[in-house]
């Protein structure tokens, strides 16, 4: 099973990656048989990895949530879902080839960190063992999601000088995620205030996931009262998505704590009653 | 814009920036620290400024059109959203200046008075009756439940399971599953040569009468490999031994690790016996008299969340008022 789902992630990042790359050469020259067989591959690359997640539930016998490369793979998944969804609705292909460019770097990132742990399946640790896991980790998947789609809306609007893309569309996808990802932080407090005692210990991940929420609704405020400029209102969205990124990747490698599940056991100070 | 939020925003920014740099610089006190506490009251004072605001203008709003006054469930979300973060603050506030945390152990058999470790006004005594870790059939730990007894004056009120991610609360205090641990239970002879049980917790040093020599407890390996010596990694108790040394005179003599009832010498007149282990359990022991605040702000800001989901922006954008 475990060569069956390597086999899988490779053909989601082959297909994500070719699907970025004809996007962004199909946006300059504008062929649209390029195009076409970019929202092919990128169906394509949906599929297997929407099958790749199907097949680890079932080597876990539950969802796949608890290790990162596990999340990387829903986050994935739900942020093409998402762009496909767009581009069916909108007709619009010019974020195709960014968001693509994040999600098949997502992927290639679980192929050269996570590959050795594909076949393995350890079972959950006591801390993990919560329904608020499901909701938590699926609701700060489906924000980056959304997340991610700005980022390529926004991209494609500084780099284009004629952008076919509606504004108004940019700020509701964005004031989505930015409800899911509130919802998540809620959710995660909760959590931990049954696991830990306590909602909020200024924990590295919780740090950098205010500050993500703080760049959002500033953005979110600036855009309802007229005060924002095109040009900035892309900056803030692809600001916020690097902040997305550094919460996940950067506080995972760079500044453990809570999340990186290492301080739940810890030695305490022995007083004995 | 209104003024109010653009100071919120700023605020908000400032709070962003300086806690980035917190987390780098000191993630373990920067959050504690009185400026940065100052701006996380100035947001709350901010926010409560903009929704008094907000309120009034709806109020003239109303008196003026008067009945024809048409109802948009988005304002009302993004007004309780605002609300909301206020109850958070507030609660985390009042968590703040009168929120007490503690950690504690308790040996299985024994009682905690919570008198010893929280100021409330009606303290109790808990107890634990029994220490269980759940394994997985790999080994690893499952789950760590602490059965516990609550008594008051002498009575027992409530038995319960404290595991994590399962708290126990009583009261106004709730207690939190954190760690766990063991002591050794040894059998020596006392000065008269009878034989005499004591607890020894890890690390400590025990003196035999009769003999210059002393037995220290290393530490008690559930699951005892010899090959990775004093780190034993903990698990089941496949293989328990008691890892101990013997010295004299600061020198050492032995290290060993003994089986449950296997003989020890420590001289060749004295000899003594491990017998046992008694677990003891880690507790985390909090009183937070915001949780309630904090906890309704929660629900009021999900419920705000909920509304702006569901009805659409309006284009009606009055001075002064809350953007929606």
């Amino acid at each position: 099973m475990a060569t069956v789902f390597q086999v899988l992630i490779y053909t989601t990042l082959i297909a994500y990656a070719a699907g970025a790359v004809l996007y962004l050469a199909g946006s300059s020259s504008a062929t649209r048989k390029g195009l076409l067989a970019a929202s092919c591959l990128v169906v394509i690359g949906f599929i297997s990895n929407l099958m790749a997640l199907i097949l680890r539930t079932i080597m876990v016998s539950r969802l796949p949530l608890s290790s990162s490369y596990e999340f990387i793979l829903i986050f994935t998944c739900i942020t093409v879902s998402f762009y496909l969804i767009y581009e069916f609705k909108t007709g619009e292909k010019g974020a195709g080839g960014v968001v693509l460019l994040i999600a098949a770097m997502l992927i290639l990132s679980v192929v050269l960190m996570a590959q050795g742990q594909f076949g393995e399946v350890t079972p959950l640790m006591p801390a993990l063992k919560s329904p608020w896991l499901t909701v938590h980790v699926l609701t700060a998947a489906t924000a980056y999601a959304c997340f991610a789609l700005t980022a390529g809306l926004a991209a494609r609007q500084l780099i284009s000088n004629n952008p076919d893309i509606t504004e108004e569309n940019v700020y509701k996808i964005a004031g989505a995620g930015f409800t899911l990802l509130s919802l998540s932080i809620i959710l995660g407090a909760i959590w931990a205030e049954q696991a830990w005692g306590s909602y909020w210990s200024w924990d590295p991940k919780e740090v950098w996931a205010l500050i993500t929420w703080i760049i959002y609704a500033v953005y979110l405020h600036l855009y309802r009262s007229s005060q924002l400029k095109s040009k900035t209102a892309s900056i803030l969205l692809l600001a916020g998505f690097a902040l997305v990124l550094f919460t996940f990747f950067g506080v995972n490698y760079l500044l453990p704590g809570m999340h990186s599940y290492a301080g739940i056991m810890k030695g305490a100070a022995m007083k004995f009653s | 814009m209104a003024s109010e939020m653009k100071t919120g925003l700023v605020l908000l920014i400032l709070i962003g920036v300086s806690s980035a740099l917190g987390s780098i610089i000191a993630p373990t006190t920067f959050y504690n620290l009185r400026g940065f506490q100052l701006l996380l009251f100035l947001l709350l004072l901010n926010m409560t400024l903009c929704v008094v605001r907000t309120l009034t203008g709806y109020i003239k709003q109303y008196n003026n059109r008067g009945a024809k006054q048409q109802y948009y469930p988005r304002k009302l979300g993004i007004l309780l959203i605002h609300l909301g973060f206020i109850g958070i603050l507030l609660g985390a506030t009042l968590n703040v200046y009168y929120g007490q945390s503690t950690q504690i152990a308790i040996l299985k058999g024994n009682q905690l008075d919570t008198a010893d470790v929280i100021t409330s006004k009606a303290p109790f005594m808990l107890q634990l009756d029994d220490f269980r870790v759940e394994f997985n059939p790999d080994g690893s730990p499952a789950q760590y439940y602490s059965d516990m007894t609550v008594l008051e004056n002498g009575s027992i009120k409530e038995k319960g399971s404290i595991s994590v991610n399962n708290p126990l609360q009583y009261k106004d205090i709730k207690f939190y599953q954190q760690d766990y641990g063991y002591v050794v239970k040894g059998k020596y002879p006392n000065d008269k040569g009878k034989e005499i049980e004591a607890q020894l917790a890890e690390g400590s040093i025990l003196e035999i009468p009769g003999t210059k020599r002393v037995m220290k407890v290393l530490q008690y390996a559930p699951d005892f490999d010899p090959n990775r010596g004093l780190n034993q990694t903990t698990g089941r108790a496949d293989n328990p031994r008691i890892i101990f040394s013997v010295s004299e005179n600061n020198q050492l003599l032995e290290i060993g690790a003994a089986r449950f009832n296997e003989k020890i010498d420590i001289d060749n007149n004295t000899a003594m016996y491990f017998i046992g282990v008694e677990p003891y359990t880690v507790l985390k022991v909090k009183s937070d008299p915001g949780l309630p605040l904090t906890f309704a702000g929660g629900l009021m800001f999900v419920w705000g969340l909920a509304l702006t989901l569901l009805f659409k922006p309006v284009n009606v954008k009055p001075k002064g008022i809350m953007i929606g």
